[in-house]
C-alpha cells in the first residue's frame, strides 16, 4: 500500500450496546487523508452513535478507533479532541452566551494556552470569515438563526485545527439554497491532510462532496462503496423508504393478523373489544374532525411549516410522509398544541383550536403518541396507561385497560414492571396503548416504528389496522413509507414545511416523485 | 497588543488595588463600629467570590461553605498553638489545606452532578464537624482555645482586607482573562466543552480547588477574631447559608454580585439589629422575591434593565 492510502481515520469491528441493544454493530470505517466520506442510513440507525463513538462521547463496548495508526479508543472526548478529531452536533450546542467569537476561544485555548493574543485573533477571523460569520463575530451565540448556529458549530470544531472532522447532520432542517452554501463550506475545508466524515439525511450534500458512502440499517453495516452507486442501488433505496411493509399486504388484506401479539381474532369481536378505547362517532358531524388552513409553525428562527392545508373525516386514515427535517413531527405537534401555529386555522370540529393548550386539545379527543415514546420512567405500565385515562370512571378505565391489554397481551403481563424497563418494541406497544387510554376521535401516531426490527413494526402495524376497521381516525407520521402507505386512505408528503404530494395513498406510492422526495433527484 | 477583555482585567485589577490601598488606611478614621462591621464584609466577600466562582463560573452549587472555614480555623489554631507560627504563615497553610481537601475529595464529588454535588459538599461539612466532635485531639465538642492573645481590631482588618484583595485578584484573573472563557465553557455545556478539547475535571478542580483556598483562609482569619472556636459554630450550615443567599441576592456568575450582595446583606442586618425576628422574616421575603423577579440577583436587575433602555436604539 502506498503511503497516501494509509488510512487517517480508522474505525474497526467498532460495537456499542446499550443493555440488549445494539446501537452499532460491527462497523467498519477508514477514511484516508484528503477524503470526505458519508454515512447514511434511516433514522435510529445509528450514525450519530457512530459519531459519538468517533468524538469520544460514548466507550465502545468492542472494537477499535486509530487516528493516524494511534490507537485513541479508550482516551476521553477532551483527549481525542486534543489529538485532532472535530466534530459537530446534530442539533447545535453552542455556548449560548458566549460570544461567536468566544465560542471559538474554547477550543483555541485549550488546546493552546499560551497562544499569542493576536494571532489568536487573527486565526478566528479567518475561521469565521471562511464560516460566513464574519459579521456575526461579537453577538452572543444565542441571537444566531439555526444555519449560523450549525455555521458556527462547524466554525468551532475548525478551530481545534482537527485532522479528522466529524459532521453530524449539518444539512438537517436547511433549505435548498442553504444547502449550497453548506456545501460550499464543506468543500472549502477538505484538503490533502484532513479526513472529513459527513452524516446526512440531506443526500444531496452526500452526493455532492462525499466519495465513497456507508449505508448503516440497524446499526449494521448495509453496504460500503462510492457513492454513485450507493445512491442507484435498490437497497439503499428500500432502506430509507422502508423495508417490507408493502410485502404481502395485499393477500391478508383480512382483518385477521398474522400470527402474533394480538389476541383479538374476528373482525367483529375486534370491534366490540377495541369499542372502549374508541370514542364514538359525533352524532352531528357536519364539520370534518380535522382541518388546517395555511397553517405556519416554528420554533424562533426555524420556520419548519410554511402553510399547510389538510381536512380530515371521521373514520380516514391518513399518512404524513416525508423526509427528516420536513416537518411531520412539528406538523403533529401543532395538531396536539404543543406548539401554537404563526399564521393559520386549526379546526376540530369546525372549533377554533390555533393557541389552545395541549391538555385542551386532548380534552376535545385528539392523542398524540408522541416521537419518541416518551415513557414516564418512573411508573410502571399500569400506571404509564393510567396516566391518559382520566376522563374515565372507575369501570369504564377497567374496561380500556382490559381493552388495551387485550390489544398488547404483552403488556398485562408487564403490567407491574417500570415503564422505561420494556424493550424498544414494547416501549412502542405502551405508547401506543396509552395514547388510546383517553378514548380518543384521532390519533396522531408520530414515527411509531423507529428504530425496531421489521417484525415489531409488522405486529404494530395489524394493531393500527385492527384500530382503523374499527373506525378510528387516524394520522400517522412515516419514515417508513410503504407500510403507512399500506394502511392508510390518504396521504400528505411533505418537503420543507409544504405539501409537495397529496392524495390517495395507492396514487402516491406509486408516484415517482415520493422517490424524489426521499433520495432527492434521481435523475 | 492588549485585547479587550485583558485591558477590562487591568482597569479591575487598578481598581481594586487603590480600593485595597484606601482601605487600609480606615482603622485610622474608622471607629470600632465599623471595623466590626468591615471585617465582617471582608470576610463574607472573600466566601462570596469564592462561591461565586464556583457557582457562577464553574456551575458548581456549594453548600460546603462551612466545611472550609471550619476547617481553616482548625489549620490556623493547631499551626499558632502547638508550633507558635507567625499567623501570615498560618493563614497560607490553612489555604494550602483548603485547596489540599478541596483536591483529595473531588474524584468523588464531581461525580456527582448538579444538586448531587450540592448535598455532597454539605456532607462533606457534617462529616468534617463530625470529627472534630468526636477526636478528641481536635478539642471535641468544646473547640479549642487560641493560646496567644487574639491581635487588637485594626490587626485583624488589615488580615481581613488581604484576604479579600487575594480573594478579588485571583477571582478578577479567573474572570478576565483566557481562563473565564475555558471556566464559562464547562459551565455552559461540559460534554460539549470536552468536544473543544477542554478537560472538565480539571478546570472544575481548580475553581473548586480556588475557591475552597480563599474559604480556608478566610476561615482562619474569623477563627483568630474569635479566639475560641468550637465545631457547631465554626462548621455551622449558617455560613454555607449566607455565603449562597448573598451570592443569589447579589447575582451568580457576575462580577459584581457578591460585592453587592454581601453589602446588601450586612447593611439589612445592621438595619435591623434592634429586631432579630423580623430580621430573618424580611431577609426570607426579599430572597423570595428577587429569586421571583430577577433571578440574576441585584447586580442582574440593574444590567438589565441597562440592556433593555439600550435594545430599542441598537435594534
Amino acid at each position: 500500500m502506498s503511503e497516501d492510502a494509509r488510512p487517517l481515520l480508522e474505525v474497526s469491528g467498532l460495537v456499542k450496546r446499550y443493555g440488549g441493544l445494539v446501537a452499532i454493530d460491527r462497523v467498519d470505517l477508514k477514511v484516508p487523508p484528503g477524503a470526505i466520506a458519508g454515512v447514511i442510513g434511516p433514522n435510529g440507525a445509528g450514525k450519530s452513535t457512530l459519531i459519538g463513538l468517533i468524538g469520544g462521547a460514548l466507550t465502545p463496548s468492542e472494537g477499535t478507533i486509530r487516528l493516524d495508526g494511534e490507537d485513541v479508543t479508550r482516551l476521553p472526548a477532551s483527549e481525542r479532541a486534543r489529538a485532532g478529531i472535530g466534530r459537530t452536533y446534530q442539533i447545535p450546542r453552542p455556548f449560548l452566551d458566549m460570544t461567536v467569537e468566544e465560542n471559538l476561544e474554547v477550543a483555541q485555548y485549550s488546546i493552546a494556552p499560551f497562544i499569542g493574543a493576536a494571532a489568536a485573533r487573527k486565526e478566528r477571523a479567518a475561521l469565521l470569515e471562511r464560516a460566513g460569520l464574519a459579521d456575526a463575530s461579537s453577538l452572543p451565540a444565542r441571537a444566531l438563526p439555526l444555519l449560523r448556529r450549525k455555521r458556527l458549530e462547524v466554525a468551532r470544531a475548525l478551530a481545534l485545527k482537527p485532522r479528522v472532522l466529524l459532521l453530524d447532520e449539518v444539512g438537517a432542517g436547511l433549505v435548498d439554497s442553504e444547502i449550497s452554501e453548506l456545501i460550499a463550506l464543506i468543500r472549502s475545508i477538505s484538503d490533502h491532510r484532513t479526513a472529513i466524515v459527513i452524516v446526512e439525511h440531506v443526500i444531496r450534500v452526500v452526493r455532492e462532496c462525499c466519495g465513497r458512502s456507508l449505508v448503516l440499517n440497524f446499526g449494521k453495516m448495509l453496504i460500503e462503496g462510492p457513492t454513485s452507486e450507493i445512491l442507484a442501488n435498490d437497497q439503499v433505496a428500500a432502506v430509507y423508504l422502508g423495508t417490507g411493509g408493502a410485502r404481502t399486504r395485499a393477500d391478508d388484506k383480512a382483518a385477521v393478523p398474522p400470527e402474533g401479539a394480538i389476541h383479538v381474532r374476528a373482525p367483529v369481536e375486534a370491534r366490540t373489544t377495541l369499542a372502549a378505547l374508541i370514542a364514538p362517532p359525533a352524532a352531528s358531524a357536519k364539520a370534518p374532525l380535522l382541518e388546517l388552513q395555511n397553517v405556519a409553525a416554528g420554533y424562533g428562527q426555524a420556520r419548519v411549516l410554511r402553510g399547510v392545508s389538510m381536512r380530515l373525516q371521521e373514520g380516514e386514515a391518513i399518512a404524513v410522509l416525508g423526509a427528516n427535517g420536513a416537518g411531520k413531527t412539528t406538523l403533529a405537534r401543532v395538531i396536539a398544541g404543543a406548539v401554537a401555529p404563526t399564521a393559520g386555522a386549526l379546526r376540530i370540529e369546525g372549533r377554533d383550536v390555533a393557541g389552545l393548550a395541549p391538555h385542551r386539545i386532548a380534552a376535545l379527543g385528539v392523542a398524540h403518541c408522541m416521537e419518541g415514546r416518551r415513557i414516564f420512567p418512573t411508573l410502571s405500565v399500569e400506571e404509564n396507561l393510567l396516566v391518559t385515562a382520566r376522563n374515565g370512571d372507575a369501570t369504564q378505565v377497567r374496561e380500556r385497560l382490559q381493552a388495551a391489554y387485550d390489544l398488547f397481551p404483552i403488556l398485562a403481563e408487564r403490567k407491574m414492571q417500570i415503564g422505561t424497563s420494556l424493550s424498544g418494541g414494547q416501549q412502542q406497544m405502551l405508547a401506543i396503548a396509552r395514547a388510546l387510554m383517553a378514548r380518543p376521535r384521532l390519533v396522531i401516531f408520530d414515527e411509531i416504528s423507529l428504530g425496531l426490527a421489521p417484525v415489531i413494526m409488522d405486529k404494530l402495524y395489524d394493531a393500527l389496522a385492527l384500530l382503523k376497521n374499527a373506525r378510528m381516525t387516524l394520522i400517522l407520521i412515516e419514515q417508513d413509507v410503504d407500510r403507512a402507505l399500506a394502511l392508510a386512505d390518504r396521504a400528505y408528503v411533505l418537503e420543507h414545511g409544504v405539501f409537495a404530494l397529496s392524495g390517495a395513498a395507492r396514487e402516491i406510492a406509486k408516484d415517482p416523485r415520493l422517490r424524489h422526495v426521499y433520495i432527492g433527484d434521481a435523475d | 497588543m492588549i485585547g479587550k477583555a485583558a485591558a477590562g482585567g487591568v482597569v479591575e485589577t487598578a481598581v481594586i488595588l487603590i480600593v485595597a490601598a484606601a482601605l487600609w488606611f480606615a482603622p485610622a478614621f474608622a471607629g470600632d463600629y465599623w471595623l466590626q462591621i468591615g471585617f465582617r464584609a471582608l470576610i463574607y466577600l472573600s466566601l462570596a467570590e469564592g462561591w461565586n466562582l464556583m457557582a457562577g463560573s464553574a456551575g458548581l452549587v456549594s453548600l460546603g461553605a462551612s466545611c472550609f472555614v471550619g476547617l481553616g480555623a482548625y489549620v490556623v489554631f493547631g499551626l499558632l498553638n502547638k508550633l507558635d507560627m507567625p499567623p501570615p504563615l498560618a493563614l497560607a497553610l490553612a489555604a494550602a489545606a483548603g485547596g489540599a481537601l478541596a483536591a483529595f475529595v473531588s474524584p468523588a464529588l464531581f461525580r456527582l452532578r448538579g444538586l448531587y454535588f450540592t448535598v455532597g459538599t454539605l456532607a462533606l461539612a457534617e462529616l468534617l464537624r463530625l470529627t472534630m466532635i468526636n477526636v478528641s485531639l481536635f478539642g471535641g465538642a468544646t473547640g479549642i482555645f487560641l493560646a496567644q492573645d487574639p491581635p487588637d481590631l485594626p490587626a485583624l482588618f488589615h488580615c481581613a482586607l488581604v484576604v479579600a484583595f487575594l480573594a478579588s485578584l485571583a477571582i478578577t484573573f479567573c474572570a478576565r482573562t483566557r481562563a473565564s472563557v475555558i471556566l464559562r465553557a464547562v459551565r455552559d455545556d461540559e460534554d460539549a466543552a470536552a468536544q473543544m478539547g477542554v478537560r472538565p475535571f480539571r478546570v472544575k478542580l481548580a475553581a473548586f480547588a480556588l475557591a475552597s483556598a480563599i474559604s480556608a483562609m478566610a476561615g482562619g482569619v474569623q477563627a483568630i477574631k474569635l479566639g475560641a472556636i468550637e465545631p457547631y459554630g465554626i462548621f455551622g450550615l449558617q455560613w454555607s447559608i449566607d455565603v449562597l443567599s448573598m451570592a443569589i441576592i447579589g447575582g451568580v456568575g457576575l462580577r459584581l454580585g457578591p460585592l453587592v450582595g454581601v453589602i446588601f446583606v450586612i447593611a439589612l442586618g445592621e438595619l435591623l439589629a434592634d429586631y432579630p425576628e423580623a430580621h430573618v422574616a424580611i431577609a426570607g421575603v426579599i430572597l423570595i422575591v428577587l429569586i421571583r423577579f430577577a433571578p440574576r440577583g441585584v447586580v442582574g436587575l440593574v444590567a438589565y434593565q441597562k440592556l433593555a433602555s439600550r435594545r430599542p436604539a441598537t435594534a
